[in-house]
């Protein structure tokens, strides 16, 4: 089950446009549907089902803003009607559902629940996309595992110590308690460590923002989820003693992670992943290091992720512990779990 | 006594027709609960269809007299309103005794 009447991520505007004239399957929430780009060039989203035969839309090509399916033919228009058939009259043809689609802030996003419902109010507003005073860039990765295990991951990042040893773990986050809030419908979860060494990521961020990489530092972790499955999380160091996430931004170097966590099935998801800067936004070198380097890191986290599904299917009965440093995923799945509840009563799952 | 022409008599209350084949000269009872195309294969004739909802336009097949009721989306309305074509998967009749070209 998943929350449905809300906007997720579907791919990157990139990866659509880059197909040409060849559309994109993707199930998102278990909806098996097929984006494509209409005929201004709009994202659309259908069913990725023939009214036919069944085939897959998907394996076929599109043709002036419509869907043509690649085994006889049927083409399909953006509201999910059928618009020609060679050799039929195709006006009595069952439709297809149609997805709720619009590009933004460099992404598809689509709206898989009730479409009568689909809200571009409701859309999340982000400061730092489409602004020339910040840097983004990120990746996909396709995870094998339960998108809660993903928030699970991202709400306590104790984990870095372990898994991402050589980039941004380090033992202070251990050390160091974290707390955990729920301001109007968001958690936030925030470690603050004090006068530490930099890890090597933020090491290199400092020689790129111009500072001494092995000064003494305050770093800040600052997650935040809001739902159905987005988590911003404030990441960064500062020159100790200056305030840390508060510090002037000549004696810091932060950003944000930026992960928009799409549910595929229910034991898969579409990680989006990213980092957004302020320093040094236009130099272009540095945005490719920063995503090689988050790429590396976000993939341990992907197969950590996907040997701990394989396991907990290997075991379903067992029980986890939730510990101190799970609060932040505990809070997350209550909030998803109250807005599921809210769906289910309300009747509206199609 | 008059002759009522049953090509031109309304459908009786309880909604049963005649189909008449005219080329067979066979004249067949439809029920409510059968459509044209199922009392037709049961008296053996094997008029080609395939989708059985109105939407492919397989089975269309002329209409000699009488009036038919259409149930189909194959058919534009224009074409529906000539009244001598039939799609007897789904469509009915609106008269007492349909008249096929079969």
């Amino acid at each position: 089950m998943f929350i449905k009447n809300t906007w997720y991520v579907a791919c990157t505007e990139a990866e659509l446009d880059g197909l040409g004239a060849k559309p994109l399957g993707r199930t998102i929430c278990n909806e098996k549907m097929v984006f494509f780009k209409g005929p201004d060039g709009q994202a659309v989203a259908v069913e990725d089902f023939c009214p036919h035969r069944g085939a897959p839309l998907s394996l076929g090509q599109v043709c002036e803003g419509k869907l043509v399916c690649g085994y006889h033919g049927l083409e399909m228009g953006c509201e999910g009607k059928v618009v020609h058939m060679p050799g039929q009259r195709v006006r009595g043809f069952p439709a297809n559902k149609a997805y709720a689609v619009t590009r933004r802030y460099g992404f598809v996003w689509v709206w898989p629940g009730d479409q009568t419902q689909a809200d571009l109010a409701k859309m999340p507003t982000f400061e730092f996309f489409d602004n020339p005073g910040w840097a983004y860039s990120g990746g996909l990765y396709h995870v094998q595992a339960d998108y809660r295990l993903m928030i699970d991951n991202l709400m306590d990042l104790t984990h870095e110590t372990y898994v991402h040893a050589s980039s941004i773990g380090q033992p202070e986050i251990d050390e160091t308690p974290c707390s955990t809030s729920v301001e109007n419908g968001q958690v936030v979860l925030q470690r603050h460590m004090s006068g530490i060494q930099a890890p090597p990521f933020w090491q290199m961020a400092m020689s790129a923002n111009g500072l001494d990489p092995q000064a003494k530092v305050d770093r800040w972790q600052i997650c935040r989820f809001t739902p159905p499955s987005h988590i911003m999380i404030d990441v960064g160091v500062a020159l100790a003693g200056h305030g840390g996430f508060h510090a002037p931004p000549e004696v810091k170097a932060y950003s944000v992670v930026v992960d928009f966590i799409t549910p595929e099935t229910e034991t898969s998801h579409w990680y989006h992943w990213g980092m957004a800067r302020q320093f040094k936004p236009q130099d272009e070198a540095l945005t490719a290091r920063i995503r090689e380097g988050q790429g590396k890191i976000f993939n341990e986290d992907m197969q950590m992720l996907q040997l701990q599904q394989a396991n907990i299917l290997r075991w379903p009965d067992r029980p986890l512990l939730m510990l101190n440093i799970d609060s932040g995923g505990v809070q997350s799945r209550r909030i998803i779990d109250r807005l599921l509840a809210e769906e289910q009563a309300h009747g509206v799952t199609a | 006594m008059s002759t009522i022409d049953p090509t031109q008599a309304p459908l009786p209350g309880d909604g049963c027709f005649e189909v008449h084949l005219h080329k067979s000269g066979q004249t067949l009872q439809v029920r409510p609960d059968q459509s044209i195309l199922q009392v037709l294969q049961e008296a053996g004739h094997e008029v080609p269809y395939s989708c059985s909802q109105g939407v492919c336009g397989t089975c269309l097949t002329p209409v000699v007299a009488g009036q038919p009721d259409h149930w189909d989306m194959y058919l534009t309305p224009e074409e529906q309103a000539q009244g001598d074509a039939i799609m007897v998967c789904c469509s009915r009749s609106q008269t007492a005794r349909l008249v096929l070209d079969l």
